[in-house]
């Protein structure tokens, strides 16, 4: 056995299976949907499935069940993360809207102002802040502890960080006034009080709240956080500030991003384990180890390598295509890593981001191979 | 003063053409069932503009994904694929790979409103080629792409293009002047959406365009030279905000730039209202009508 081994973990979330979309939208059911439950319950060993099975069935779903259907979806989701090998699991989110109105809903001093073109025919919703945003306790507690009561793999849990929710939401309350022909500093200070106000009063109370009940690991989702490359230092705020003394590992997940913006200013993170980033995105699919079989990695990678801090967590998936990466292609990418850092121990293994936009079968053919590509590399080395 | 009011770029689709999409997308609708939605949010739009007494008037390219799209679709040679962000906001377009001559094929079809009133928004010969990321030169692309499309415009009525130039630098402005060069007799607007322009407006004063569209949001009025000889297209509706403006305020502050320029000014959002929801859209749609009411209410 090779005395290398690398952490596999997934990033956050999962696409939602149909009969919980279709429960949650009060669609009815087909029976393809049905199916779907059987057929994932039993490939899946999904404890007492047959209980659901038996209530999509029924034709009967009201909505006093949708908290059941909610812990359905969880559960199915972890254990297609253990499933395919993972050491890391969470539940795909699938209690939660999205990562944004996750928060946005949740939270006071945000108010909802429809829906904003991602790209293409892709929405999101989108909030203002009103008011200073607070919270009353802490989100996700109850999410967290159904996770860990149903697995004994690793729990790491996922939360939008600060800077990202200030990012993605209007300001009707921090900049606004005086917006006309207002001053650059004008607009930062508005962001920077917008940030920390997010961070030290929504996002703390819930990462305490979290390792009081015993998270052991938060990863804190940023996939802003290069969007205004001179506001990066804000992002490192926002982290520490939501993070600072907790009890916990503490990470960093940033997506389809502009790498290079983030040094020097994550040199300031507080006891961050790794920053799990987006690659394979933009690499090549061909086998090899060298720099120019690599593109998608070369330059990020040889800035951790310049600064040493802090580790990475290697996206070997592309979570925007079907095509399923071999388990050879990841474990070159591991490899080439390895290679570049000089310290297999720097590196832990993930897809580019989260993989809601793909079919559950996918998923499964894609992070089989991710694990399995990983056991490849460390047996190479 | 006499002022026109009118809302380039990209608008929002209602809530009930974007649910359309996503049914096609999952095939639970048919595209003639979106082209039918489309054309009632065209008609909706085209309604909110005259009510607010806009002078020219956009079908809001509802149909366009981004910017580029379109032009791509129609064009040898061009394929826009990559998801890319656009500047520092939450939304991407597909960058554009270009793989041989680029060359417009079919000019995208002019919307049917009146000759003389509408406007057509196109990205710029330079927004273009770096949406290419250089891989097409803007002057071709202004020679073999958009000269054919600027010209189907305005044979059809078109009253203004508006090029569309997110990107630009300082540095870049002899490079963009040789490629509008290369098109077709205007008139032209130059928007620089979500951009500082202080650093552009000096050399940018001698670019073959009518105006300069600038935005206020990143942009002090004193960066706007006193005298300055083109028209100013007052990006003073700031369209990545949800909060609505007081048109009063906007009425004060396009009275001062009024008297700061020599040119004139037009009064526009600081960029495509697609990055607000259609309901608060639509409201600042007719608060650009009000600013414009007011300037007209000041001269009589």
């Amino acid at each position: 056995m090779s005395p290398v081994r690398f952490l596999t973990q997934e990033i956050g979330s999962l696409g939602k299976p149909s009969w919980r979309v279709k429960t949650f939208a009060g669609r009815p059911l087909e029976d393809s949907d049905v199916e779907a439950a059987r057929s994932w319950g039993s490939r899946l060993g999904v404890e007492d499935h047959e209980e659901l099975v038996e209530l999509l069935s029924s034709g009967q779903v009201g909505e006093g069940d949708l908290p059941d259907i909610d812990d359905w979806a969880a559960r199915y989701a972890i254990r297609l993360l253990e499933q395919v090998g993972l050491d890391v699991v969470y539940d795909g989110e699938q209690k939660r809207t999205e990562m944004y109105d996750h928060v946005a809903a949740f939270a006071g001093g945000f108010e909802p102002r429809g829906i904003v073109r991602s790209f293409d025919n892709k929405y999101y919703a989108k909030a203002a802040v009103v008011e200073s945003p607070s919270v009353s306790g802490p989100q996700d507690v109850e999410e967290y502890e159904f996770v860990r009561s149903h697995t004994n793999r690793v729990v790491k849990v996922p939360l939008t960080g600060a800077y990202t929710m200030e990012d993605w939401s209007y300001d009707e309350h921090y900049g606004h006034e005086g917006g006309l022909g207002a001053s650059a500093e004008h607009r930062y200070e508005a962001r920077r009080r917008f940030v920390h106000d997010v961070a030290a009063n929504v996002i703390r109370p819930n990462v305490e709240g979290l390792v009081a009940a015993g998270a052991e690991w938060i990863q804190i989702d940023e996939p802003a956080a290069t969007t205004k490359p001179d506001e990066v230092p804000l992002v490192v705020q926002g982290f520490n500030e939501a993070t600072r003394g907790v009890a916990a590992k503490k990470s960093m997940h940033i997506c389809f991003s502009d790498y290079g913006a983030l040094w020097p200013a994550v040199l300031e993170l507080d006891d961050c384990l790794e920053l799990q980033l987006e690659f394979a995105n933009r690499d090549s699919r061909e086998l090899g180890t060298r720099d120019e079989d690599r593109p998608g990695y070369a330059d990020t990678l040889a800035l951790f390598k310049e600064h040493g801090y802090p580790n990475v967590g290697l996206g070997v998936l592309d979570i925007h295509s079907d095509f399923v990466e071999p388990a050879e292609l990841v474990r070159d990418r591991i490899l080439y890593a390895v290679d570049v850092l000089g310290d297999p121990a720097r590196i832990q293994v993930n897809p580019d981001c989260g993989l809601r936009t793909r079919s559950w079968e996918v998923v499964y053919e894609k992070l089989s191979n991710m694990v399995e590509g990983t056991r490849l590399a460390e047996d190479a080395l | 003063m006499e002022l026109r009011a009118f809302a380039p770029g990209i608008y929002p689709r209602s809530e009930a053409l974007v649910q359309a999409t996503r049914d096609l997308d999952r095939g639970r609708t048919t595209a003639q069932a979106v082209e039918g939605q489309a054309a009632s949010d065209v008609r909706d739009l085209v309604s909110v503009q005259k009510k607010a007494g806009l002078a020219l008037l956009s079908d809001g390219m509802l149909e366009w994904q981004d910017v580029f799209r379109p032009l791509a679709d129609r064009s040898e040679g061009l394929d826009a694929r990559p998801l890319t962000r656009f500047l520092d906001t939450n939304t991407f377009y597909r960058a554009v790979l270009v793989e041989g001559e680029p060359s417009l094929r079919e000019p995208i079809p002019a919307p049917g409103l009146p000759a003389g009133r509408w406007l057509r928004t196109l990205p710029s010969p330079l927004a273009f080629s770096r949406a290419t990321n250089g891989a097409a030169s803007p002057e071709a692309l202004a020679a073999n792409v958009l000269a054919a499309q600027v010209e189907a415009d305005l044979e059809a009525g078109c009253a203004l293009v508006v090029l569309y130039e997110p990107f630009l630098a300082s540095e870049d402005v002899a490079e963009l002047a040789a490629a509008i060069s290369k098109l077709p007799d205007g008139p032209y607007a130059l928007q620089l959406p979500f951009l500082g322009a202080a650093p552009l407006l000096e050399p940018l004063a001698e670019l073959p365009v009518d105006a300069i569209g600038v935005d206020f949001y990143r942009t002090s009025l004193d960066a706007v030279p006193k005298g300055y000889p083109k028209e100013i297209m007052a990006g003073v509706v700031d369209a990545r905000s949800s909060a609505l403006e007081d048109p009063d305020k906007l009425a004060r502050f396009v009275q001062e730039l009024a008297e700061r320029v020599a040119g004139g000014v037009s009064v526009t959002p600081n960029g495509d209202l697609q990055f607000v929801s259609e309901p608060i859209a639509r409201q600042k749609v007719a608060n650009l009508g009000r600013v414009q009411a007011t300037m007209e209410e000041a001269v009589a």
